[in-house]
């Protein structure tokens, strides 16, 4: 084996330390292809669009380390939306319409969790049948039509900003990461997720609750789905079916990118976060430099497949 | 994970050893759901029962049947394939594209075909030798196609397509239309291989238990491989009957194509964990979701609903096979 190869297997033992400096190399080089990429402004709005996914991201982490996928989150994103757009436009105060999104997307990943656990049906088959059914609903509940009349308050979720620089979502993110780490790495839970992930089979015979912790995790990420719903809406000041349409494929090449194995078992926050500011700065930086949206859907589905390969080669190197 | 079949020497002749015998098999609650359908579809409207609807909802079908019948090999392998959506809209402009410079049938034909295949290979590449996850694979190829179809359609539309490459979507052999026509010939090809082929009894048994196809010394990648390239093939063919039935290719065609082809593949009953299914499971489920989607448009359900009635599907698909599987005691 040559140096460089024993350099990089070195390397790839600490993941989040490459992952960081492809974050790093990402910026530069969108600096040099567009001169609104590095400024303060530009930087801290691009966490606007990030923290929708990057909420996301973190009940996926989860719910990827156990081995399973959810599909659904995209069209969950969309249902929970018209949930809060429509009760509001229907009477309801705005606060228990948000509520009810919250509800909304909650009680979606509650579903997945028990038709999963209950049936023992695999995830994959199981959100995907639902990532048609929330879509359906979505658009069928409001007959594809859109509400956009919120009060001034509602802006406060996804416009607003804190001492004029910093947008207010960054903070419910930072204090989510924190929330979901803790849960991952320091508690009982947490080593459940691992160990459903690591071995089903032998969690269940070490007395891992491992239904529990599934109906647990897929509810999780739908609560996670329904505040960011609650800063998408707010955000776009409009709330339609077809909100998120798409989104998972984020969702997932993020928490992929940062180094979870699609086969389970492994996965950290810390990758995570860093795999969605990986992806958010692509788009950005796409975006400012006039790559059409459609093409940024390309280069996303590629860097999907390149990082699950690059994963999966440096873990059978390392085995 | 063990390869379910009815034991053979289950044979009794009471109604209730031929109403377990029929339960056994795959498709039966879908077979069952579609015959009840038609009923009730034929009593509510009597537009339904007409030999002219059920042919037309058979064509409707063809493109969906067709791709199913290849991705039902990939589902028996344990895999799955969601690109066919963005590769069925790439060679659809690649047969698009052939048929406007050349004419003819035989050449643009060639050319999905070609495309699909080698979509198909990419796909099966990545799979077997990348050893990444046909979710992740085929997810990740659902977007890139896409994108593909927009580099070279530069985003306009492909139209004007000369009649003579149109003749596999709109003509007709003997009153009866070549999308039925090629869908059904499909359907026995694809039977006689699952029966009768080494390649067809590998699919059932690397999709079955993987380690038994292995200690058995089976070709577990080259047969996954080809099931992969086997839904690029056919993708190539549904594409000409799409192109024959709509005369022009937009830059989304063919989009959410593939969760109604999964849907197809799962309602008729073959198992998504693999190993377990037919194609008869794929062309039923194809011809059900037609009637299904036929029947809302003649009870005047708006279409916005179609995609939740097709989630709801897939879900009661998918439930109703684990309890059919209870119902006969099998503890896969």
């Amino acid at each position: 084996m040559s140096a460089a190869a024993a350099a990089l297997r070195r390397l790839s033992f600490s993941r989040e330390i490459v992952l960081l400096g492809v974050l790093i190399v990402l910026v530069i080089v969108m600096s040099l292809l567009s001169p609104l990429f590095f400024t303060v402004g530009n930087l801290l709005n691009t966490s606007r669009f990030f923290v929708e996914v990057g909420l996301m991201a973190l009940g996926m982490t989860l719910i990827i380390i156990t081995g399973g996928i959810d599909l659904s989150v995209g069209s969950n994103l969309g249902l929970s939306s018209v949930a809060i757009g429509f009760s509001f436009a229907a009477g309801l105060p705005l606060p228990f319409a948000i509520v009810l999104g919250l509800g909304v997307g909650t009680a979606a990943g509650l579903f997945n969790g028990l038709f999963i656990t209950l049936l023992n049906l695999h995830p994959l088959v199981v959100t995907l049948g639902t990532f048609a059914l929330f879509q359906g609903l979505a658009y069928g509940a409001t007959g594809a039509e859109a509400v956009s009349d919120f009060p001034d308050w509602f802006a406060y979720f996804g416009q607003a900003y804190f001492l004029n620089v910093v947008p207010g979502q960054l903070f419910i993110f930072i204090v989510a990461v924190a929330v979901v780490w803790l849960i991952l790495s320091r508690t009982r839970f947490g080593r459940y997720v691992y160990a459903i992930g690591n071995n089903e089979e032998a969690a269940r015979f070490s007395g891992v609750p491992i239904r529990k912790v599934k109906v647990a995790i897929y509810s999780g990420i739908g609560l996670l789905v329904g505040m960011a719903a609650v800063i998408y809406t707010s955000r776009v000041y409009t709330a339609r079916g077809d909100s998120g349409l798409g989104l998972e494929l984020d969702v997932i090449s993020a928490v992929v990118l940062g180094g979870a194995s699609i086969y389970g078992g492994s996965g950290t926050i810390a990758g995570t976060v860093l795999g969605v500011l990986i992806i958010a700065t692509l788009r950005n930086g796409l975006t400012l430099a006039g790559v059409p949206s459609t093409w940024q859907l390309f280069v996303l589905g590629v860097l999907l497949l390149v990082a699950v390969f690059l994963n999966e080669f440096f873990r059978r190197r390392e085995e | 994970m063990t390869e379910a079949r009815a034991p053979a020497e289950q044979r009794g002749t009471s109604p209730r050893d031929a109403f377990r015998r029929f339960m056994v098999r795959p498709e039966s609650p879908a077979l069952v759901f579609l015959a009840l359908l038609v009923v009730a579809f034929s009593l509510s409207s009597d537009k339904f029962l007409s030999g002219s609807n059920f042919e037309s909802i058979v064509i409707s079908v063809a493109v969906l049947g067709i791709i199913a019948l290849a991705v039902n090999q990939v589902v028996l392998c344990g895999e799955i394939d969601i690109s066919t959506g963005s590769m069925m809209g790439l060679c659809a402009v690649a047969a698009g594209a052939v048929a406007l410079s050349t004419g003819g049938l035989v050449l643009p034909l060639l050319a999905g075909i070609a495309v699909g295949a080698f979509c198909g290979a990419i796909n099966g590449a990545l799979v077997t030798a990348g050893r990444i996850p046909s979710i992740i694979v085929t997810l990740g190829m659902l977007y890139a196609l896409r994108g593909v179809i927009l580099l070279v359609t530069g985003g306009t539309w492909i139209t004007g397509v000369p009649e003579e490459a149109r003749v596999l979507g709109t003509g007709t052999v003997l009153g009866v239309g070549y999308p039925v026509i090629i869908l059904f010939v499909l359907f026995l090809v694809m039977e006689l291989v699952s029966r009768h082929s080494t390649w067809g009894r590998n699919v059932f048994a690397v999709g079955g238990n993987r380690r038994a196809a292995r200690l058995a010394g089976l070709p577990i990648d080259r047969t996954r491989f080809l099931a992969f390239v086997l839904v690029g093939m056919f993708v190539g063919i549904a594409s000409i009957i799409y192109l024959g039935r709509a005369g022009s290719v937009q830059t989304n065609t063919g989009t959410g194509l593939e969760l109604q082809v999964v849907a197809a593949v799962v309602i008729g009953g073959t198992s998504i964990s693999g190993g377990r299914g037919s194609s008869l499971a794929a062309l039923t489920g194809a011809v059900l979701i037609g009637v299904i989607l036929n029947g809302l448009i003649l009870l005047g359900v708006p279409g916005i609903w179609q995609q939740g009635v097709l989630g709801a599907l897939i879900l009661l698909a998918v439930a109703t096979d684990v309890l059919r599987r209870r119902l006969v005691g099998d503890k896969t």
